[in-house]
């Protein structure tokens, strides 16, 4: 303390200022630290909802008996404030979510002891319904939630308008003459499944009380009906189970002895049978097209939960096929419903027993917790986003449903999937569609491929030519050139990407097409060449060779190069007529089934080398140049000549840094964005075919974040690929380090 | 300061070119290096060596002494052409080795350094194992057979007095070693060339006493087979190990004489200034 004291005032001057630089620099390094692992928790934070499970709360119970009849059919509007039943009376009860009684009451115009058999939903976007009683009428109406702001607020006022009443055609009319005659019940309809497309076209396929199969298309623009009776496909066997696809366009029915058939109606005028198949767990007992219209959802009498879908054949057939198998119930199952925004399915068995199901995955989602009485209908919002199930008593749950990104399972994301409409399961990316049915593909694998793929080209392409001209430059150049050399190939590194990535896909990719056999000429003459220069260097007496001052060697392969140019250039055609018939892009592509694109990984590998060299040479060139020249002239002294050197002492002792280099130039090529974005055709394929393109992470993320809903499952998907391109960079960086540390320690202690 | 000023311009009077340095001693001696009117220049502006002229004997050790600077190690490099690897530097005169001008055309330098060989001040062992240290001079010059080269490092650490104490471990990283038996695995790396020369750029000037005293030791064995270069700034150990000593300043050969003479009765006062102390 005396001594602070005793200090001159200049000194603690100095140590003020020597505190707060300290201070200063202390902040900067932890910020920097700080603040990587914010943007670390920020991509993880972005991207950890999609590991979450669908979760249920129960929201609502609503526990009053309303009426002796048996609910068939449910529905709620989009806010889940308004839901509706009908029952086999033929009555729509309205509830309020939030009330304890109902709304108000409609009814469907029945007639005396008419009673509803049968009910099916039939569009994506409204409530609309068919009805079939056993009096054979079928009766199509909408139930209609409107909005209203007039009064305090907003209110839902729901409405039911009948739209078409008809009668299904008598028994035996047109099935078999000895049924008809034995027919004495009134006709009744005992399955209905309905659909109406976007046209307002309806389908309507039915079973009667003979057993016979039916379907009515009513073509809405011609306003002309088409009947179809079906039986004659069924055999012996009865109709267990129907299911119209949302558009109307495929009929699957069950049959009790396990054979499922699948009718095409988009030909209105007819229905076909295109693919018969059975199934091995007991009969279908409910059957449900899902959203897309590709798979069908089985529930079998035996509780057995499948989902299904056609799949080409080589013969070019589209045959069922099961793709999916989920927990199984324990009774059979009596319902399923699907959702109208993605892949995810309901199914209730006989018991009450309910189940939340994604297709996609084959994951089976929710357990319903088990209800006192059994469930009688059961739906799902509209968003998707709230499932109602009503149990015989009328009792209401509502569930409030938390899965916002089913489709994103570890597997879907990493493993293979098997997509709709594919022939088997596959690593596919595509994020968008034309429709809303579409469903997102979002398999990171080709993502990770394309920037691998793109990564290996820059280095195959970078690594040798950066290495070798650190080497060169480091080991060999005369002062006068290496003081050229080094500040020009750092300017290269501060070329903007996008303009690399702009010359190599608006002007080198088209050239490269034009001269691409003289560029593969190129590549296996100048080696050739070059061996012949040397040939003849050696044959030069060598009183003349040593008067070229040492480093100065390397203005003869100006020559050198520039006749590999003009041979390769002339010798092109000749080579591409007379080794590929004329054409080389026709000759790859029937030979090997290999397809040409203008931007191919070629061009990516030499742009993004462009952009990789810098810094491998850079690093690397230091690192030659650090090590000692102690060890050099040790080397040259007992009589090794410089390559000598250079090979033997040189690079060992500089391969920390020489690793590192390549791991930064690595690191450069993982993370690039604008180039491969440019300079490929961006397809997310996985094919390493060097004539094609790729999709890098990098990339893809760019093309893809601005048209990704915030919170979607695309929109947190990307911040996942962010993530993983910043894992691999970390992991790059550290690891380079660490390495390069243990080679230094190893090689370099001096 | 005055007097050393007066004394240094006195000495590069009387050290004139034109005033031939004796050679006298070397009578009966067969030369194996000899340079006549050598300049040296780091670079236009910097003249090393002036006008220097030297014969060194067969089978003998032959000391550099003189103040820091006085371009002694400069000497010794241009006599295995290491000065060549310093950009801009040029040199003018001859170096004559066993009566061969090496710095004319047509000359190989990886022969020559085979031949003449050298080792640093600092010991510059590689990053490698004892064994590949002692056997990278015979393998960069195209040995390749195993036992050869087995037997090279061995008769060659022998004879730098190292073999007792690696040969437990000649796996081991030569950077394990301590500081004097790296530089005497420098000496037998150097031996397993086999040169006829061996030029020594202070060996022992970054070791301990202990350390020196071995190095010393192993050169007096050495010169029964090889002419031995050494520059050193250590009197006595100028006077201990050599047989022929060369005084130089300021970039000249100022006298070159036995040891003994220049050590005890030196006939330049330069020379005598230098030994007693009074400058250096």
């Amino acid at each position: 303390m005396l001594q602070t004291e005793t200090k001159p005032k200049h000194y603690q001057k100095v140590i003020r200022a020597d505190r707060w630089a300290r201070r200063l620099i202390t902040f900067g390094g932890y910020g920097i630290i700080a603040s990587i692992v914010a943007i670390l928790l920020f991509l993880a934070y972005q991207s950890l909802p999609l590991a979450k499970n669908a979760a249920i709360k129960t929201l609502f119970t609503f526990p009053a008996s309303q009426g002796p009849s048996k609910a068939l059919l449910t529905g709620i509007d989009p806010f889940q404030e308004i839901f509706y039943i009908l029952d086999e009376a033929g009555h729509v009860q309205f509830y309020q979510t939030a009330g304890t009684k109902p709304l108000s009451e409609a009814q469907l115009p029945l007639s005396g002891n008419e009673k509803i058999l049968a009910a099916a939903k039939g569009s994506l976007s409204s409530e609309l319904f068919a009805a079939g009683t056993d009096s054979g009428r079928i009766i199509t109406a909408e139930v209609r939630f409107q909005l209203d702001y007039s009064e305090s607020g907003r209110a839902v006022i729901p409405s039911l308008s009948v739209k078409e009443i008809w009668k299904i055609p008598a028994a035996g009319k047109a099935a078999s003459s000895n049924a008809a005659s034995s027919d004495t019940l009134p006709d009744h309809v005992e399955k209905l499944a309905f659909s109406q497309n976007e046209d307002g076209s309806r389908f309507y396929a039915w079973v009667d009380h003979q057993g016979a199969l039916w379907v009515r298309s009513y073509d809405a623009e011609e306003e002309v009906d088409y009947l179809h009776p079906l039986s004659q496909y069924l055999g012996e066997s009865s109709v267990t189970a129907l299911t119209i696809s949302n558009h109307g366009e495929n009929l699957v029915a069950a049959a009790a002895n396990g054979i499922m058939r699948w009718f095409d109606l988009k030909d209105l005028e007819k229905a076909a049978l295109r693919d018969e198949w059975s199934i091995s767990n007991g009969p279908a007992s409910a059957l449900s097209y899902l959203l897309g219209d590709q798979a069908v959802a089985i529930g079998t009498a035996a509780g057995a939960v499948e989902v299904w879908f056609p799949v080409r054949t080589p013969s070019n057939l589209m045959k069922f096929r099961q793709i999916h198998s989920f927990r199984s119930h324990s009774a059979a199952v009596a319902q399923i419903y699907h959702s109208s925004r993605n892949r995810d399915f309901l199914t209730i068995d006989a018991e009450g027993a309910a189940q939340l199901h994604y297709s996609t995955t084959g994951k089976t989602e929710v357990q319903f917790p088990r209800p006192e009485f059994s469930i009688a209908a059961g739906a799902f919002a509209p968003k998707s986003d709230g499932i109602l199930l009503v149990d015989a008593q009328k009792r209401f749950t509502l569930f409030r449903l938390d899965n916002p990104h089913p489709e994103s399972t570890v597997k879907a994301l990493f493993g293979k999937v098997w997509y709709e409409g594919y022939p088997g399961p596959e690593f596919v990316w595509q994020s968008t569609g034309g429709s809303d049915e579409f469903e997102s593909k979002l398999s990171l694998i080709p993502l990770i491929f394309g920037t691998l793929k793109g990564t290996l080209y820059a280095l195959l392409f970078s690594v040798p030519i950066a290495l070798l001209a650190a080497i060169y430059v480091s080991q060999f150049a005369p002062f006068r050139l290496s003081r050229i050399v080094k500040p020009t190939v750092e300017i290269m590194a501060a070329l903007p990407s996008v303009v690399i990535g702009f010359l190599a896909g608006l002007y080198f990719s088209p050239l490269f097409e034009q001269y691409l056999m003289s560029t593969f000429v190129f590549l296996i003459l100048l080696p050739l060449i070059f061996l012949a220069g040397v040939a003849a260097w050696r044959a030069v007496p060598e009183s003349y060779r040593m008067k070229i001052r040492p480093g100065f060697e390397v203005l003869f392969i100006i020559p050198v190069i520039l006749i590999a140019l003009q041979a390769s250039a002339s010798l092109g055609h000749p080579v591409e007529n007379f080794l590929f018939r004329g054409n080389f892009q026709q000759w790859l592509y029937t030979t090997w089934g290999i397809t040409y694109e203008t931007r191919n990984s070629f061009v990516v590998g030499f742009a993004l080398g462009f952009a990789v060299i810098p810094i491998i040479f850079t690093v690397s060139e230091d690192a030659l140049s650090n090590v000692p020249k102690s060890l050099t002239s040790a080397s040259l002294a007992l009589g090794a000549s410089r390559w000598q050197t250079v090979r033997r002492v040189v690079i060992p002792a500089a391969s920390g840094g020489i690793f590192a280099a390549i791991m930064l130039g690595l690191g450069r090529a993982v993370g690039e964005t604008m180039i491969v974005l440019m300079a490929t055709g961006n397809t997310p394929i996985i094919d390493f075919n060097p004539f094609n393109g790729f999709r890098a992470m990098s990339a893809c993320i760019a093309v893809e974040i601005p048209e990704a809903p915030v919170g979607g499952t695309l929109y947190r998907v990307l911040f996942l690929t962010a993530l993983l391109l910043f894992v691999f960079t970390f992991v790059l960086n550290t690891l380079s380090s660490l390495v390069g540390e243990r080679l230094r320690k190893k090689y370099a202690r001096f | 300061m005055e007097m050393l000023q007066k004394d240094m311009e006195k000495m590069a009077e009387t050290a004139h070119p034109e005033i031939p340095v004796e050679f006298s001693a070397l009578a009966g001696e067969r030369i194996v290096i000899e340079t006549t009117e050598l300049d040296f220049y780091y670079s236009a502006e910097s003249h090393a060596l002036k006008k220097v002229n030297i014969r060194i004997p067969y089978r003998k050790v032959t000391a550099f002494i003189g103040p820091s600077g006085c371009g002694k190690s400069t000497l010794l490099r241009c006599f295995n052409r290491m000065n060549d690897l310093i950009p801009g530097s040029f040199l003018e005169g001859k170096v004559l080795i066993e009566g061969e001008d090496i710095y004319k055309n047509g000359i190989r330098l990886e022969e020559l350094r085979k031949k003449v060989g050298m080792v640093f001040q600092k010991s510059n062992p590689f990053p490698m194992s004892v064994w590949e240290n002692v056997a990278f001079g015979p393998r960069v010059n195209g040995i390749t057979n195993k036992s050869e080269l087995e037997e090279m490092v061995e008769s060659s650490l022998k004879q730098a007095d190292l073999w007792k104490e690696v040969k437990d471990r000649l796996q081991a990283s030569a950077l394990d070693l301590s500081g004097g038996q790296q530089q005497r695995l420098c000496i037998a790396r150097t031996l397993a060339n086999k040169p006829d020369i061996i030029l020594m750029d202070e060996p022992a000037s970054a070791l301990d006493p202990i350390s020196t005293g071995k190095i010393e030791e192993t050169i007096n064995e050495l010169k029964e087979e090889y002419t031995i270069v050494i520059v050193t700034h250590n009197m006595q150990q100028a006077g201990r190990i050599s047989d022929y000593t060369a005084f130089m300043m300021l970039g000249e050969m100022v006298e070159f004489d036995t040891t003994k003479k220049i050590f005890t009765n030196p006939r330049e006062k330069m020379t005598e200034d230098y030994i007693t102390g009074r400058f250096g």
